[in-house]
């Protein structure tokens, strides 16, 4: 049996369940490295430039793991767009031309390209080429493409449910799901899936948040075309697809009468977060709004603070409307 | 309406010289300063690209001075200038500025719809006036960077640096505020004798090719004179982009000159594959040129976080081995130090003298 | 006897060897810049003339470092040359095969990689401090150890202590947390001596090749626990050159030799009692020349202006006749 090795990080937040689906049923066997740990961080810094953004070293510190293995391939995929006249980012774009000028051992990449704003046409060739190296039959790699596309589209409905991406891969792969969390705040929480989802990256912020009593709502849980026509009210369409997101998740949330605050994590040196965490800045007036920059030096200490201070000033603004509505003179 | 837009180096020269002829009245930006990017920079978000703050800090300033109306350019990503009009408006308009943005929006739009923005924008011109317009202004740009390139070849090798760099900048003066096609022709052909009187060294220079992000490689004030401080150290600066360049391959279909972008790209396509935004591609492949046409080695700059050149940067260290030609990148933003780039930069031709001078024993 | 001279000018630290004709080092001196440049080129040579008790018969003077233009205008230099060339030209004096140079100085670093006795490739610090000497200093005072300690004492730990962060700041709390765990001092102080080379590894050394030999100097090289840490973290022994400490100083003065000598000409020393005599002294002011602004350095003895820098038209520079860098 063939074995495909997967880093555990970037889009694997995102389509993890159609990529792992799409090879296992060409009969190929899924070697995932390991969730994110300090050592994997320490290999990233050690092996990306260090200009680049955290969530791409800790990628490189996972194909590093992966290079250990006795791979066939390794799929490192070149995300250009996964819809029309949009982009991820340009180090996306760049991935296994970085991955081959810093690595000298690799296995032999899978880089195909996603760029679903060139022609369906391209993209499917893309696919086929890919599906050669398992199987000769198309329509084998049709049905397995399809089938990966159900797959994903059942664990994006487990994530609707309150779960993190990371969470809900975890179920789709079998896990039991979790219980409830005992919550008096509900809280917003916006950010790319590959930052946010990885608890070592975000320093488990999500789980941070609900110990200290908050229901997280997060974009997964939200319709898309709701998204898509908040965010279509920029004036000028935003070309990046999870900045559109974000945007558009930020213009529900701010709507939602349940949603106490909105927190925003950016990751330092991304371009698109620079801009979009702006942007959401500017736009929201209605609803108290944090934006967290993390990158590899953020401590715990001080980030935990924060997420105190916030939860503690909604919970006081919350009294103080239910005071405010009291009568005077009981 | 009293019309602004955003310095990149030479540019202003065409750009004023367009808007005029569109019948505008024009309030340049201060040329920039210190100030200009501490304003920019107390306004933008933290770790935006420095050509954010820069441009922030000239439509502060020039709308300060009465201007109303500011003329940028935009673009479909992936990089973040195609957003940076987006941004600067909101920010403007939250500081309580009133003034209108005119976005002319480069590769989705073709080049009737470029003359026609262009004649919208003007004040009662014809569509025939319009064209003259954009024709008059490129022949200024294409007069500048022949002048550009010419200091660039005296310059390393003049013994009176300070007489080149003078007869240059007061030619280009002049060529600025000028509007009339003869004297422009005159001046510029003054401003070549002149400099071609200027007696040089007999050792020929170092040759450093110059690739990165267009914005830091053409403005100066981006990146501490950089060009100049290679030319005061002897050495000969090919820089790979020019404005007339982007223009042509951006804005106007590659309508006007013949571009080298295939051959770019077929260099850059065993390091880079794809088209990664802004200039990362175009970085790799003359990087790629300059190494097969034996330069002693390459300088490559970007505004720190800059995506497209980080692309670049790391594929660049695999270039560099494998074609043999030593690079250096340089970011740049608010807090660069102008000491620590010279002594980089004297180090780096330092290094490729040492290295030039032995070949040179070798063979 | 003859001398060459070689200044090496830094922000932390001021550097003077004298070596003879043939290349050999015949005194060296150590002062701290303390912020005055000026004042530490003026006494640095004050104290060699003391030391040597001699008419010193200077052929040439070679200058490097951040003050090598001050140094150059106080002195009169015959070479000014940038750090890197200085040291890569030192080490490759005393080791010939030396295939990479980490340098580490109070407050900046630097990687030098050399091919056959030239410079192949190099890297200077970012901004960052945590890979230099003056992070260890901050450390060792926070824990009221005195810095000539700190090497000795780190080279008893049997089990560094891993410190965690890439920078000074989050290094510190780190380590604060660590020694309130009760951790024993020579395993912080080694953690701390690891966590610095982790630093400079990522941060100066990265994607750089390092080759053997290895030469490591600058004034941090005096600490033992580093060199043991370089040694464990790079698995390759590691040498120090004897006069580690001035190492940018004999560069350039060997600079200069070279220069002399090749070149047949008299030195542009300006002599004794032009140095000791006079009363030095560096101004500013903004020029207002266009909208730049530079901010224009002037030195001036008594009532002689020496030099202008600063302006990047170098109007004001180019005024007084400049010599050539590089």
């Amino acid at each position: 049996m063939k074995t495909v090795g997967m880093p555990r990080g970037l889009f694997y937040y995102y389509y993890y369940p159609w990529y792992k689906t799409f090879f296992n049923d060409l009969g190929a066997r899924v070697i995932l490295s390991s969730p994110t740990t300090r050592i994997t961080v320490d290999q990233g810094i050690n092996m990306a430039v260090d200009e680049t953004c955290f969530p791409i070293k800790v990628y490189f510190g996972h194909v590093q793991e992966l290079c250990q293995y006795d791979l066939d391939y390794l799929f490192v995929p070149r995300i250009v767009s996964v819809e029309a006249r949009s982009y991820i980012c340009p180090k996306f774009m760049g991935v296994p031309d970085m991955i081959r000028a810093s690595f000298s051992d690799l296995p032999p990449l899978i880089d195909i390209t996603i760029d679903i704003s060139r022609s369906p046409r391209d993209f499917q060739e893309e696919l086929y080429k890919t599906g050669r190296l398992f199987t000769k039959s198309r329509r084998r790699i049709k049905a397995a493409y399809e089938h990966g596309r159900e797959e994903l589209k059942y664990c994006q409905a487990i994530a609707a449910q309150g779960y993190t991406m990371a969470e809900a891969i975890d179920i789709w792969e079998g896990q039991e799901e979790k219980g409830s969390w005992n919550s008096d705040l509900c809280i917003g929480v916006l950010g790319h899936g590959y930052s946010l989802y990885d608890q070592t990256i975000s320093l488990d912020i999500i789980g941070r948040l609900r110990k200290m009593g908050c229901r997280v709502l997060l974009p997964e849980a939200l319709p898309g075309e709701r998204v898509e026509e908040e965010a279509s009210t920029m004036p000028k369409r935003i070309f990046w697809t999870l900045g559109r997101k974000m945007v558009g998740s930020a213009f529900i949330m701010e709507k939602k009468p349940e949603i106490d605050g909105i927190i925003y994590v950016a990751c330092f040196a991304c371009g698109p977060d620079s801009f979009i965490g702006e942007i959401i800045e500017r736009k929201i007036e209605n609803k108290p709004y944090m934006l967290l920059v993390i990158d590899e030096h953020t401590g715990e200490g001080g980030l935990n603070t924060r997420l105190e201070a916030f939860c503690d000033m909604l919970r006081r603004k919350r009294r103080q409307k239910i005071e405010d509505n009291l009568p005077a003179y009981g | 309406m009293k019309i602004t837009y955003p310095h990149m180096g030479n540019a202003c020269i065409a750009i004023e010289a367009m808007l005029q002829k569109l019948k505008l009245e024009v309030i340049p930006p201060p040329p920039i300063s210190k100030k200009t990017l501490e304003i920019g920079t107390k306004h933008c978000p933290e770790f935006a690209c420095m050509p954010l703050k820069i441009t922030m800090g000239n439509f502060i300033e020039a709308l300060d001075l009465g201007a109303d109306t500011i003329l940028m350019a935009g673009g479909w990503g992936p990089c973040r200038f195609g957003y940076y009009a987006q941004v600067e408006r909101d920010i403007l308009a939250d500081l309580g500025y009133k003034f209108d943005m005119v976005i002319l929006e480069a590769p989705d739009s073709r080049v009737s719809e470029l003359f026609r923005q262009l004649q919208a924008l003007g004040q009662n011109v014809s569509i025939v006036e319009a064209f003259k317009a954009l024709k008059f202004a490129w022949y200024k740009l294409q007069v500048v960077e022949e002048l550009e390139k010419k200091l660039a070849y005296v310059h390393p090798r003049a013994l009176d640096k300070r007489k080149a760099e003078n007869i240059y900048d007061l030619a280009l003066e002049k060529i600025k505020a000028t509007q009339d096609k003869e004297e422009i022709d005159k001046l510029f052909h003054t401003c070549l004798a002149s400099l071609d009187q200027i007696a040089l060294r007999a050792e020929e220079p170092l040759r450093i090719g110059l690739v990165g992000e267009i914005y830091t490689v053409l403005e100066p004030m981006a990146n501490y004179n950089l060009i100049r401080s290679l030319g005061r150290l002897n050495v000969e600066v090919d820089n790979s982009i020019y404005i007339s360049d982007w223009l042509n391959d951006h804005l106007l279909g590659g309508l006007v000159k013949k571009s080298h972008r295939r051959q770019l790209l077929k260099c850059a396509a065993p390091y880079l594959n794809y088209f990664v935004g802004g200039h990362g591609l175009e970085t790799v492949g003359s990087t790629v040129i300059y190494a097969r046409q034996s330069y002693d080695g390459v300088i490559h700059l970007g505004p720190l976080t800059c995506m497209p050149e980080i692309v670049a940067q790391s594929v660049l260290k695999r270039v560099s081995s494998e074609e043999g030609i030593p690079c250096m990148t340089l970011y740049f933003d608010e807090h660069a130090g102008v000491a620590g780039i010279q002594t980089r930069l004297e180090a780096f031709t330092d290094m490729l003298k040492r290295k030039k001078a032995r070949r040179a024993a070798i063979h | 006897m003859s001398y060459y001279l070689g200044v090496d000018i830094g922000s932390v630290s001021s550097n003077f060897v004298l070596i003879d004709e043939k290349q050999q080092l015949q005194e060296k001196l150590y002062l701290r810049t303390e912020g005055n440049p000026v004042r530490a080129i003026k006494n640095g040579y004050k104290e060699l003339l003391e030391k040597r008790r001699e008419k010193l018969d200077i052929k040439g003077i070679g200058a490097t470092g951040s003050g090598r233009h001050l140094a150059d205008i106080i002195l009169g230099a015959d070479v000014v040359k940038n750090e890197i060339t200085a040291h890569a030209v030192a080490a490759s004096w005393f080791y010939p095969e030396v295939r990479t140079i980490i340098e580490i100085g109070g407050q900046d670093s630097k990687i030098i990689l050399l091919q056959g006795g030239v410079v192949s490739d190099f890297a200077m610090n970012t901004v960052c401090a945590a890979g230099t000497g003056s992070f260890l200093d901050q450390q060792a005072s926070r824990l009221n150890m005195s810095i000539y300690d700190f090497g000795p004492t780190a080279l008893k730990s049997k089990q560094a202590v891993r410190i965690a962060g890439r920078c000074g700041v989050f290094a510190e709390s780190d380590m604060i947390h660590k020694q309130q765990m009760g951790y024993p001092i020579e395993d912080i102080l080694m953690g701390l001596c690891e966590a610095l080379v982790r630093n400079y590894l990522n941060n100066v050394g990265k994607g750089k090749k390092i080759e053997a030999p290895i030469i490591f100097q600058g004034g941090v090289a005096a600490n033992a626990g580093l060199k043991k840490a370089f040694e464990k973290i790079l698995q390759t022994p590691i040498m120090i050159p004897p006069h580690y400490d001035v190492m940018g100083a004999i560069g350039a003065a060997i600079l200069a030799r070279e220069y002399i000598e090749d070149q047949g000409v008299n030195t542009a020393f300006k002599g004794d009692s032009f140095i000791i005599e006079g009363q030095f002294k560096s101004s500013s002011f903004e020029c207002k020349g266009c909208p730049n602004l530079c901010e224009v350095v002037c030195i001036k003895r008594e009532q002689e202006i020496l030099a202008y820098w600063g302006d990047r038209c170098q109007k004001w520079e180019s005024s007084l006749g400049h010599k050539e860098v590089g």
